[in-house]
């Protein structure tokens, strides 16, 4: 979806989404669970998650496990590509040298 | 639960229900199907019926705040001829200069300001009001003057001054005198705002030996934050805390001296707290007592 490595305005919530991703990079979640993480209302945590897979930072898929046996409906996870976590680590590293990416 | 509390979370469910779906219908068509059924799976994990509420109606805000994205372009859609039929209503919304979003962002900031506008004032009247009238009596009242001078035992030579505060001695030479001149002209004729010295007893020492963590105090790398490591952050985070006799927290520790990295920080807070019970206790005469003291604490990578 969307055009590739594009740069992203980094709020304090993209952070933070961010954060949560990186703190296991292979990891995939779903927005519910990046919610309980970061404690971002849904109004911000969708927009941003939608920002950053249109930037191809993120990739999503549905879940692949039957929702029957689950239980419950199936969700929408989220995870890192290689340029996401390239340059969210370049944006972590430029904030500890104090430089906005 | 009784029955009107399961039919009202049952009603409650509803309304999150619709709000979803209206929602989604009003996002841009490409993405409309997509949002609308990971929300309502989202919403299943919520926990009780006015958490998914809220949450339905932050998925009506994120329906705008998408919709807003597509029409500025930052978000391109598959299909922009039918995503931009979509959302054509949301994006007249914007007025001149100020958009619907700058508007709320300035009428959030000003009420922000009006309430702290308000606090300042109402604490400002009440410390006016909880000021004594006769404070400044107090501070320059002057001390009626002693008939005597004050008893000196025999033999008990006042070998110096010491004055003692936590961590500084201040030594004043032996050789001050201060005490005939000032004592004799106040018994003779008393001025009504010269200050009396007090009277001169000989002072106790405190030998004060500084806490810290003790016997069992946690490791530093338990709380070495998993982020600062992938990202090889290291520092020095000074926190300040506050222990009893019997080396318990008796405040949430704060920071005393940030490292320059908020995780650190962060990690450094989480230590001192866990330390609670391991701490070692400052001692005054070697006796324990409550006290508050910096704790410095590196977070450092093996290299």
């Amino acid at each position: 979806m969307g055009k590739k490595d594009a740069n992203v305005r980094m709020s304090l919530q993209t952070l933070r989404v961010l954060e949560a991703f990186l703190e296991n990079p292979t990891e995939q979640l779903a927005g519910a669970e990046v919610h309980q993480r970061c404690g971002i209302a849904s109004g911000t945590l969708y927009p941003i998650l939608l920002r950053l897979e249109s930037a191809g930072w993120f990739v999503s898929h549905w879940e692949s496990n039957d929702p029957s046996s689950l239980g419950r409906p199936r969700r929408r996870l989220y995870r890192l590509t290689s340029t996401g976590l390239r340059r969210a680590s370049e944006v972590f590293a430029s904030f500890n040298r104090g430089v906005l990416a | 639960m009784s029955q009107d509390e399961r039919s009202m979370q049952t009603e409650l469910g509803g309304v999150a229900h619709w709000l979803i779906q209206h929602a989604a219908r009003r996002a841009p068509e490409s993405l409309s199907s997509r949002l609308e059924e990971e929300w309502l799976a989202d919403l299943e994990s919520r926990p009780s019926a006015l958490s998914r509420l809220r949450f339905a109606v932050g998925c009506c805000w994120a329906t705008m705040v998408i919709a807003n994205d597509y029409s500025r372009g930052r978000v391109p859609a598959a299909s922009s001829a039918v995503a931009a039929r979509g959302f054509i209503t949301l994006a007249d919304r914007n007025f001149g200069y100020f958009s619907l979003r700058s508007a709320t962002l300035f009428l959030i900031a000003g009420l922000h300001a009006a309430l702290f506008y308000g606090l300042i004032t109402t604490l400002s009247h009440t410390r006016a009001s909880a000021t004594p009238s006769n404070l400044q009596n107090n501070v320059v009242q002057p001390v009626p003057p002693e008939k005597s001078p004050p008893p000196q035992q025999p033999g008990a030579e006042i070998k110096d001054w010491t004055i003692h505060v936590p961590k500084f001695v201040v030594d004043v030479p032996q050789n001050i005198d201060v005490e005939s001149d000032v004592i004799q002209d106040t018994a003779k004729s008393p001025e009504p705002y010269s200050t009396p010295l007090p009277p001169e007893t000989p002072t106790h020492v405190v030998r004060q030996v500084a806490g810290g963590p003790g016997a069992g105090f946690p490791e530093t790398a338990d709380f070495y934050p998993s982020l600062s490591i992938h990202l090889g952050e290291e520092g020095i985070s000074t926190v300040r805390v506050c222990v009893d006799a019997k080396g318990r927290l008796t405040s949430d520790p704060t920071t005393f001296k940030g490292s320059g990295n908020a995780r650190l920080d962060e990690g450094a807070l989480k230590l001192a707290r866990a330390g609670s019970g391991h701490y070692r206790a400052t001692t005054e005469d070697g006796q324990p007592v409550i006290s508050c003291y910096p704790l410095a604490i590196r977070f450092q990578l093996r290299k």
